[in-house]
């Protein structure tokens, strides 16, 4: 377009290279900067197109994405001098609405090869002019266009580094994408386009996510999202196709850049033959980035931060309730006794409560390892889990009613190693809490449990750690506060009284916990549970009244081994046989009339319809969940926001363990109910609702979600 | 043995259907997209007089759509050079039905109310049958436009068979149009000729679509 003269000249007492002051085209500053301050004859050094963009503002990268234009630049050199072409350092995706670009924000140097040639004389000095074009992008668009110069002194040895610039070309020239070895295949699949892509360098490296940037772009559809599966020796992307793969056909290659853990590789994969190792451990962490960005960039120390605050929060938490009063009850019972006494019941809680997390962050890892999917609160979607539980609780309720005793204190009841009490029974109470509160995700442990679970073994050990810290430093504090303790009801016969009406919350725990299975199991497994529990009570009668006889001075043997084969029977008839599976869409849909069962086909066919849809992650277990539903999504001023606004409401029930359900979990970076999802009627990425609900927060988000426009 | 091949199928298309669910769960509907050859996805709007069209309308007939919008540099390459508004014209007298989209939101530069358009296509001498306001997308969403221009071309018979550039010179550059290869007259010659169409996908190139929060 613009011609420009080429000249080399002479310039008197010239020691560094130069430029021209930059320009400023509008929506950036563009000039021309150099790595070293001359470049010998032959030699090659690089020279840089700098662009520093108002915040907000783009440039394009070579495959600009949906829309846009990459940077060009038009040299005019003198004569003998080449360039090469620009090397692109990795781009980051720039999305607009469903659409997505490449390109880059904030300020990026291109360089470019420039050679001096062999006859150059020593001394003069080159003018280096660039005619660079791009359109610079917020939501408009903007060409621009920058006529920039550099005179570059023609030194007789290996010209020295620039100060300013030198270092920074060094490093972006280093971290471009760069060939490494890898061995890449791709393969149509159905509707989408697998990526397989195997080498050195993925060797478990892949943690952080992946995205592959094609050179072409009519290979992917750059607005859809990239699912990610690690495997020992690389990755498998599944992308969806681009227009290369339409009516039938196929691109020959496709090459691009793989951007992964923070480095960039070049790469170019052939049709078919997709190299072996890269699928099968599950999509890294950095993949609820690519969903929502949700606890995705969550650092470890803030992910045990919030760890800590939501196992603080625990304590409060409805399904802890019972567990709370458990703890309270024995802090009555130890209240007055010495200080000494009571730091070490509250140690030995603590120690109980952090030894079952890590055993259980344990469990999750080694399960995770073992390829399943699993989420918090699993151990609450086995039937035998449940039954066992409920007679766990009823068998506490019994006890705290006094149907029979359980050594000298009430914790570790159900464990069968209570029979130890003191410090070991308060080891085996703060067990006994964790397991029960575990279920209930609380709003905090979600993201950080999410993180924990996608993270290497030991993050997710500290993370788990920092939870069980913040679950027992309120009851352990409790004991080394002797002003709290004094403050405490000093022992007497309302303890007795006390300990009677806890049971309640107790037996309504078990009532929770069979209704539960009779989601899970069906009805005939509710027959099942309650002769279990009659029979479990009838041995809990008879072991009372072994323990009264021992009261007595008389032999206890024959009665107490009664109580506990038939206890064994009790228990043991309600794991075996195994529990029939009853169709998830019977006891909960009796609540609410007016949600439609969630199918990742039903959310796909109402958004087709531009529906706005609301979608409840939920499980009959999850008390923050059940709490949910009756607070707020089924009282009238959300049901009638939903029909006023049109919104669909899909419940998706993860009561019993579902993969595609926990998949999806993981995708917004949580790996436990509740979660709440509000699309648009516009499209686009879901809003995520905090996991405890309020009226005003629900309407707000159902009226925004229906606006279109 | 059979039972678990059985099973591994099972967890396959399981996982497979979890792909398209995740992938329509963030974007949309995947599969609803646009296919050469295939039905084209139906769609009704209102055009600059506020009256519906649909593409049901004009069964038997060519139909172009053309995404514009007046804030992009790139829609301003074919229209202030009359370019677009020649391969108009010349396909309107074909009997082709050429449907201008302007899809961009309320709220973005290229906006513009029916009265707008109406002053905006005697401006610029559109020889448009109509310009249809997409400010919800519908449109958009169904034919996933991506930049001011993208052209579509439907055969009589319904089915897409052109989607891509207008031409060949992903440029802003006015200059860039001389030379340059018409992928939409080339594909309507075609039609005309009863060809098969050279380039019935070709990239697209412009500014982004501007669709709504």
């Amino acid at each position: 377009m613009m011609r420009w003269l080429a000249a080399v000249v002479a310039v008197l007492a010239f020691t560094g290279a130069a430029h021209a002051a930059p320009v400023n085209t509008g929506h950036l500053t563009a000039e021309l900067v150099p790595q070293t301050q001359g470049v010998a004859p032959g030699a090659t050094t690089y020279v840089a197109l700098r662009q520093k963009m108002l915040p907000g503002w783009h440039t394009y990268w070579r495959n600009p994405g949906d829309s846009g234009e990459p940077t060009e630049v038009k040299w005019t050199l003198p004569a003998g001098w080449k360039t090469g072409d620009i090397v692109w350092p990795a781009p980051s995706r720039l999305p607009v609405g469903p659409l997505v670009n490449y390109g880059y924000e904030g300020e990026v140097l291109l360089p470019v090869p420039v050679t001096a040639p062999a006859d150059a004389k020593p001394g003069q000095t080159a003018v280096l002019s660039a005619d660079a074009q791009f359109l610079v992008c917020r939501e408009e668009c903007v060409p621009e266009d920058a006529k920039l110069t550099l005179l570059l002194p023609i030194t007789a040895g290996a010209a020295p580094v620039d100060p300013t610039w030198g270092p920074r070309i060094a490093r972006t020239l280093a971290e471009a994408p760069k060939p490494a070895g890898l061995s890449a295949g791709f393969e149509k699949r159905g509707a989408n386009v697998v990526l397989a892509i195997a080498g050195a360098p993925l060797k478990g490296t892949a943690d952080r996510g992946a995205y592959f940037y094609p050179y072409d772009s009519t290979v992917i559809d750059h607005g859809k999202p990239q699912l990610v599966d690690r495997g020992p020796d690389g990755l498998t992307l599944t992308a969806t196709p681009g227009y290369a793969f339409q009516g039938g056909a196929e691109p020959k290659s496709i090459a691009g850049v793989l951007a992964v853990d923070g480095k960039a590789y070049e790469l170019t994969a052939q049709p078919g033959a997709l190299p072996a190792g890269t699928s099968g451990l599950g999509p890294p962490a950095a993949k609820a980035a690519q969903g929502a960005g949700i606890g995705a960039h969550l650092g470890l120390i803030s992910a045990a931060v919030f760890a800590f605050l939501g196992g603080l929060i625990l304590n409060l938490m409805p399904c802890v309730f019972p567990i709370l009063a458990m703890k309270a009850a024995s802090l009555a019972t130890h209240g007055g006794r010495d200080e000494a006494r009571t730091r070490a019941h509250g140690l030995a809680f603590g120690a109980g409560a952090v030894a079952t997390f890590v055993a259980l962050a344990a469990l999750l890892i080694g399960l995770k390892a073992a390829g399943s999917a699993i989420g918090w609160g699993f151990q609450l979607q086995s039937p035998p889990v449940v039954a066992v539980l409920a007679l766990l609780m009823l068998a506490v309720a019994l006890d705290l009613s006094g149907v029979f005793e359980v050594g000298t204190s009430l914790q570790g009841v159900g464990s069968g190693l209570a029979g130890r009490g003191g410090l070991a029974g308060d080891f085996f109470t703060g067990a006994l809490a964790v397991v029960v509160a575990a279920p209930c995700t609380a709003p905090f442990m979600g993201a950080a449990i999410g993180w924990a679970l996608t993270q290497p073994a030991a993050a997710a050990l500290a993370v788990f750690l920092a939870l069980a810290i913040g679950f027992a430093l309120p009851f352990v504090a409790v004991t080394f506060w002797p002003g709290l303790l004094s403050r405490l009801p000093k022992p007497g016969p309302w303890m007795d009284v006390f300990r009677k009406a806890l049971a309640f919350p107790m037996y309504a725990a078990a009532a929770w916990l069979a209704w539960v299975l009779t989601l899970q199991a069906g009805p005939s497994a509710l027959a099942r549970i309650l002769t279990a529990a009659i029979v479990l009570a009838l041995a809990a009668w008879i072991g009372g009244a072994a323990q009264s006889r021992a009261a007595q001075g008389r032999r206890p043997v024959v009665l107490g081994a009664a109580a506990g084969l038939i206890a064994a029977a009790a228990i043991a008839a309600s794991i075996w046989p195994a529990y029939a599976e009853a169709p998830m869409n019977g006891g909960a849909q009796v609540a609410h009339a007016d949600f439609q069962p969630y199918t990742p086909e039903r959310l796909a066919a109402l958004r087709s319809e531009g529906k706005p849809v609301f979608v409840n992650y939920t499980a009959a277990w999850c008390v923050s969940c059940q709490v949910n539903d009756r607070v707020v999504l089924s009282t009238k001023p959300v049901v009638d926001a939903m029909q006023k606004y049109g919104v669909a409401y899909l419940k998706a029930d993860w009561t019993k363990r579902d993969p595609a359900i926990a998949e999806e979990l993981a995708q917004y970076g949580r790996a436990g109910v509740p979660l709440y999802l509000v699309y648009g009627a516009n499209g686009g990425a879901p809003q995520v609702l905090p996991a405890i609900l309020t009226q005003g927060a629900v309407i707000k988000a159902l009226e925004a979600a229906a606006k279109k426009g | 043995m059979k039972l678990a091949s059985v099973l591994m199928l099972r967890s396959f298309s399981r996982r497979v259907l979890l792909l398209a669910a995740a992938a329509v769960a963030v974007v949309g509907p995947a599969l609803a997209g646009p296919q050469i050859d295939q039905p084209a996805p139906p769609f009704s709007q209102h055009d600059q007089n506020g009256r519906l069209r649909s593409l049901s309308d004009f069964k038997g007939r060519i139909v172009v759509l053309e995404w514009t919008s007046d804030a992009c540099p790139y829609s301003h390459k074919h229209y202030d050079s009359g370019n677009m508004q020649r391969l108009q014209a010349r396909a309107r007298r074909q009997g082709v039905v050429w449907l201008t989209v302007i899809t961009d939101a309320p709220g973005s530069s290229g906006y513009m109310t029916p009265a707008e358009v109406r002053a905006w296509m005697r401006k610029v001498r559109s020889h448009a049958t109509a310009v249809l306001i997409d400010s919800d997308a519908k449109v958009a969403r169904a034919y996933e436009a991506k930049t001011t221009p993208h052209m579509f071309i439907i055969d009589k018979a319904g089915r897409l068979v052109y989607m891509g550039g207008i031409d060949d010179r992903p440029y802003v550059d006015p200059a860039s149009l001389k030379g340059a290869k018409n992928y939409v007259a080339l594909a309507l010659a075609d039609l005309k000729a009863g060809r098969p169409i050279a380039d019935p996908v070709t990239r697209p190139y412009g500014c982004s679509v501007k669709y709504g929060p």
